[in-house]
């Protein structure tokens, strides 16, 4: 028998006791941790921004040799420095995808909202995307979409999500594979607007469905993966998505492809 | 034609060195400021034809800049704003105060000269 089941009153205040100086104690414990990971976060901001100005200037001055305008360069001498102008693109990239992550966890990001039509931004992403993809001889293609009404919402936000989407199929989808965006409307009165962009690529397991969207998470985490990145893609594409009260998910068959989802909402009340 | 003089406004030597070379080369004389202070001093004393102006520096906004220069009369015929990070809304701001065009850095170069001559044309 427990001592609780015995009422015994000094005793239950000791136990009652004992649990607050627990509960006081995980309480230290949060709050501590806390602090830490803002301190993390403030820490990844600083950085990324200081990486940016150096790195801008790599590229500067590469870009300024490239060009000719310090003397004509041979051919060789040209490719290995747009070499150096294109190792310091992709470096950026990644630390203005570190510097994205950033500001959205920490509710940094105000959202810029206007009228606009999604499929030129599809499509702009898509030509973004063509150089890439033909690489692999991958085809990217648009379903649908042409009598959509107009989205409401941060375009600049909405092309990123849709530019980590594509990227993202891009990278896991095999040679001669298919990737497509689609639309739906759902909701009451088809109130929301539901973007899909699909790809035949190698799939995600079910156990892996939430994980893909953790930051800084990666199926496959070993320094030898084949792909290399922040693992911060579909975590911004999440929290992106959540700024314009969406949903973001993926469904998806092992060996066949992934179709991940987002929600936008169609005609919502101003703000 | 006379030279065409430039006004640098940034906060990092590394930054200012790359674009020394790239403005020299293409035949400007260049005038460099690392603060909204000097700027502000620099652009009056030298009245440049273009500034290039970064929008953090250490003691405060780059569009004071554009700000305290109006008041006296003493604009660039044309400034152009240069941020670290693509923001619509940073954006929307400089075209507001004033700046003839707002690029994101590293700006590339071939874009920078070509819209500085449009903007002095």
């Amino acid at each position: 028998m427990s001592m609780i089941d015995r009422l015994d009153p000094a005793a239950l205040q000791k136990r009652v006791r004992a649990l607050e100086s627990q509960a006081k104690e995980a309480q230290r414990t949060i709050d501590e941790l806390k602090a830490r990971d803002s301190l993390k976060t403030q820490f990844l901001s600083n950085i990324s921004h200081d990486l940016r100005t150096p790195l801008a200037a790599i590229i500067t001055h590469a870009e300024i040799l490239r060009e000719g305008m310090l003397g004509e360069l041979t051919q060789k001498q040209r490719d290995s420095v747009s070499g150096i102008v294109n190792g310091g693109q992709q470096l950026l990239d990644m630390v203005d995808e570190i510097l994205t992550y950033v500001r959205s966890a920490s509710d940094q990001v105000n959202l810029v909202k206007t009228e606009f039509d999604i499929t030129e931004v599809v499509d702009q992403v898509r030509v973004l995307n063509q150089a890439l993809a033909a690489k692999k001889h991958l085809t990217i293609e648009r379903l649908n979409g042409d009598d959509l009404p107009m989205v409401y919402a941060d375009r600049d936000k909405v092309k990123h999500v849709l530019g980590n989407l594509i990227g993202n199929a891009i990278k896991f989808t095999g040679d001669g594979g298919r990737i497509w965006i689609s639309f739906s409307r759902r909701g009451k009165n088809g109130s929301e607007l539901l973007v899909e962009v699909g790809d035949t690529g190698r799939g995600i397991a079910p156990d892996h469905y939430e994980l893909v969207f953790r930051e800084f998470a990666q199926v496959d985490a070993s320094p030898s993966r084949p792909h290399h990145g922040t693992g911060l893609g579909l975590a911004i594409a999440r929290k992106l998505v959540e700024l314009h009260s969406g949903k973001i998910w993926v469904e998806s068959e092992l060996g066949k492809g992934s179709r991940f989802f987002f929600t936008l909402p169609l005609n919502p009340i101003r703000d | 034609m006379a030279k065409r003089r430039i006004l640098i406004v940034e906060d990092s030597q590394l930054v200012i060195d790359a674009f020394k070379v790239l403005f020299a080369d293409a035949g400007y004389d260049v005038d460099t400021a690392t603060t909204v202070a000097q700027a502000i001093r620099h652009a009056a004393d030298r009245r440049p034809d273009v500034m290039l102006l970064d929008l953090s520096l250490p003691d405060g906004h780059g569009l004071e800049v554009v700000e305290a220069l109006r008041e006296r009369g003493k604009l660039p015929r044309a400034t152009i704003a240069m941020t670290g990070y693509g923001d619509a809304q940073a954006r929307q701001g400089c075209l507001e105060a004033g700046c003839a065009d707002v690029l994101v850095k590293p700006v590339p170069i071939a874009e920078l000269l070509r819209q500085i001559e449009r903007h002095l044309a």
